[in-house]
């Protein structure tokens, strides 16, 4: 109880540190409507990829092929997007509602796939993700021939514009998705089963939870948050290929990790997840007003990485020291 | 007594099976690609496949270390490509004109920065995955906004790295005059296989980096220093890497900072396919050697089946999700039997 909250803490006075000092250098032009809309419009896509990540490492697992699943989605909603012929037997509308139900149904079975991998044959997470990762890219490639698919109809393309009294659609939409993941992990059976599979995958199985069962579905939900992502995509780029977005997944793992989920498993709340989400699209902007190359925000998305690592070992390690101390000290 | 009757084969099979079936399937592969389009079995197209799987095959064997001591890397492309940049940085700074200092330079700063991994993962008790993904970008990075992005192309390039590259180690020449032969990257590739499979089979330190992926706690106990073991591994992976870096360069006499970066899984791929646990503990030289030739000739055969390169990812991630399925399932299986349930 006490550690979640003091994790929370520093999540949240990093985060007053960071608008601060963004605040004090750049001024005006960060706190700008323009730029805080366009914030807002970046947010959510990778909101899904952070909450696909965020679920499958509470498993104790990873899930490398998000970012792959989510092209592998993209791909197929935009064939149907872009075909003629349906556009006109169906209207767009129902056009729209087909692709995205395919989109996310696609998705969903790329994670059912990873987590009967990871279940029924017993491959630890890394490779059956990695492989799957592999996999279905191959399958985007040998649809599109590594050629991008562009030319949705326009009633799809302004759903990625509206705005609700100021505010993205799309963003809404993933805030409320983001609460309801909250409320399904931290309230339900559900939830619980996964946090105990997470830190003890041989105890939760005596206790009688269906360890596979569990974990087929927390892969799903992760298929299904990439497929959310790639909707989102498609909706922003009017287009869909293979091996967009490819550095999305190290900043995925840096958000989760940052958010205080245990790359081990079991340890972590989904909600602290969105707080680390902020600070990382807040500074994603401000390097893009002071001009870094790509080249540069990998290094400093790699250096934070592995200092948040450190800092979260330091910090339970001192703790742990404290614990120990206390219970002599009670002796 | 049983096994007396068992013929040679049959004896090698139960000792060896992941090679065994790895080594039919390229036998069979081959075969079929043969019938398909004979151009494919000559000497030339051998020599071929060889030279363009040395670099895969030299940084696998340091990558085989590292999963059988239960960690993985996926820094290396990006260990790779600094070390070799920078050496050949220094040679055209300095003006030297040296294969071997290429290869010195380029391997000491392939080790430093090897030995950095083993450093944070050991110190900090990092999952390996994450830790070198984390190292995989400060290094790529480090190398593009400091040392630049710029390359080195053909006419810059020192010309002893040139030669090197084009280099044959004896020459024969076909029919209609066209010179072809084995590459000079032979040797490098056989001092590397022989050096990891001596020291994985016949040393104490290969014997202790088997027993550290087998079960951490047990080894150190046994009184193995897992931080000298970490050391030497991560290494070594630099190492290969640094080698890798260098024949590349030697190989297409060109070189930038932005190229190699993201084969990484590849190269993992080859090295899962060739049996080594990422739970630690097992791989053996020869499978890798067959993970890697198979992954090589995929890559270099779609052509000759009619199909676009488009395809290769698609059959290395079928081939890798069926060869862990089999043999994480086995291994489930066998577990169970033994009510071990972790």
């Amino acid at each position: 109880m006490n550690n979640r909250d003091s994790s929370r803490r520093v999540l949240i006075s990093l985060l007053i540190i960071v608008f601060v000092v963004l605040g004090f250098c750049l001024g005006g032009e960060f706190f700008s409507v323009q730029n805080l809309q366009s914030m807002a419009f970046q947010i959510p896509e990778f909101t899904f990829l952070a909450l696909a990540m965020a679920i499958s490492m509470l498993s104790g697992g990873i899930d490398l092929s998000i970012v792959a699943n989510a092209n592998l989605g993209g791909i197929f909603g935009a064939l149907l997007l872009t075909n003629g012929d349906l556009k006109a037997s169906l209207g767009v509308a129902t056009l729209c509602i087909i692709a995205v139900s395919v989109t996310l149904l696609v998705t969903s079975l790329a994670g059912m796939l990873n987590g009967i991998l990871v279940t029924v044959f017993a491959v630890p997470p890394i490779l059956a993700t990695l492989g799957s990762m592999m996999f279905f890219s191959g399958i985007g490639m040998a649809i599109t021939d590594g050629e991008g698919i562009v030319g949705f109809p326009d009633g799809f393309l302004s759903l990625g514009l509206t705005t609700l009294y100021g505010l993205p659609l799309i963003f809404v939409i993933g805030i409320i998705f983001f609460i309801v993941i909250d409320i399904i992990i931290m309230g339900t059976a559900y939830g619980k089963s996964l946090y105990l599979y997470g830190e003890n995958s041989v105890t939760s199985m005596f206790s009688g939870i269906r360890n596979n069962k569990i974990l087929v579905i927390s892969y799903v939900i992760s298929g299904f948050c990439a497929g959310m992502c790639s909707v989102i995509m498609l909706l922003r780029l009017n287009s869909a290929r293979v091996g967009y977005g490819d550095s999305y997944l190290l900043q995925a793992i840096l958000v989760s990790v940052l958010g205080g989920i245990d790359p081990f498993g079991g340890k972590g709340r989904i909600f602290n997840v969105l707080i680390g989400i902020v600070i990382l699209q807040v500074l994603q902007s401000a390097f893009t007003i002071f001009g870094f190359t790509p080249y540069a925000k990998k290094l400093i998305w790699g250096t934070m990485l592995l200092m948040v690592m450190i800092i979260h070992f330091v910090s339970n390690y001192l703790g742990e020291k404290r614990r120990v101390k206390n219970l002599l000290a009670k002796e | 007594m049983n096994s007396n009757n068992e013929s040679i084969l049959k004896k090698y099979y139960k000792k060896r099976k992941t090679e065994t079936i790895l080594m039919i399937t390229v036998i069979l592969y081959c075969t079929l690609v043969g019938i398909v389009n004979p151009d494919f079995l000559s000497f030339e197209s051998v020599f071929d496949i060889l030279r363009s799987l040395t670099g895969i095959a030299i940084v696998s064997m340091g990558l085989l270390m590292v999963l059988i001591s239960g960690g993985i890397d996926v820094s290396f492309m990006a260990v790779a490509i600094s070390s070799a940049y920078a050496s050949i940085t220094l040679l055209l700074y300095l003006g030297i004109d040296s294969l071997w200092l290429a290869f010195i330079f380029a391997g000491v700063i392939g080790i430093l920065l090897g030995m950095f991994n083993g450093l944070v993962i050991h110190f900090f008790k990092l999952p390996t995955l994450i830790a070198t993904l984390a190292t995989q970008s400060i290094i790529h990075g480090v190398l593009t906004t400091v040392v630049g992005t710029s390359s080195i192309t053909a006419s810059r390039m020192p010309y002893a790295i040139s030669k090197f590259g084009s280099a044959l180690l004896w020459e024969i020449e076909s029919p209609d005059d066209y010179i072809y032969g084995p590459s000079v990257f032979m040797i490098p590739l056989i001092i590397i296989i022989g050096v990891t499979w001596y020291i994985l089979n016949k040393t104490l330190l290969g014997r202790s980096i088997y027993a550290m992926g087998s079960n951490q706690v047990s080894a150190y106990r046994a009184g193995i220093n897992l931080l000298k073991i970490r050391l030497f591994i991560y290494s070594y992976m630099g190492m290969t890497a640094a080698i890798m870096g260098i024949l590349s360069a030697c190989d297409v006499r060109w070189i930038n900072p932005i190229t190699m970066v993201g084969e990484e899984l590849f190269i993992l791929a080859a090295v899962v396919i060739g049996g080594a646990k990422l739970t630690g503990g097992s791989g053996t030289v020869l499978g890798v050697i067959l993970g890697v030739s198979i992954i090589s000739i995929l890559n270099n055969t779609l052509v000759f089946l009619g199909l676009t390169a488009s395809w290769n990812n698609f059959f290395i991630g079928l081939i890798i999700l069926i060869s862990v399925c089999f043999s994480y399932y086995t291994q489930m299986k066998r577990k169970k039997a033994s009510l071990n349930f972790n």
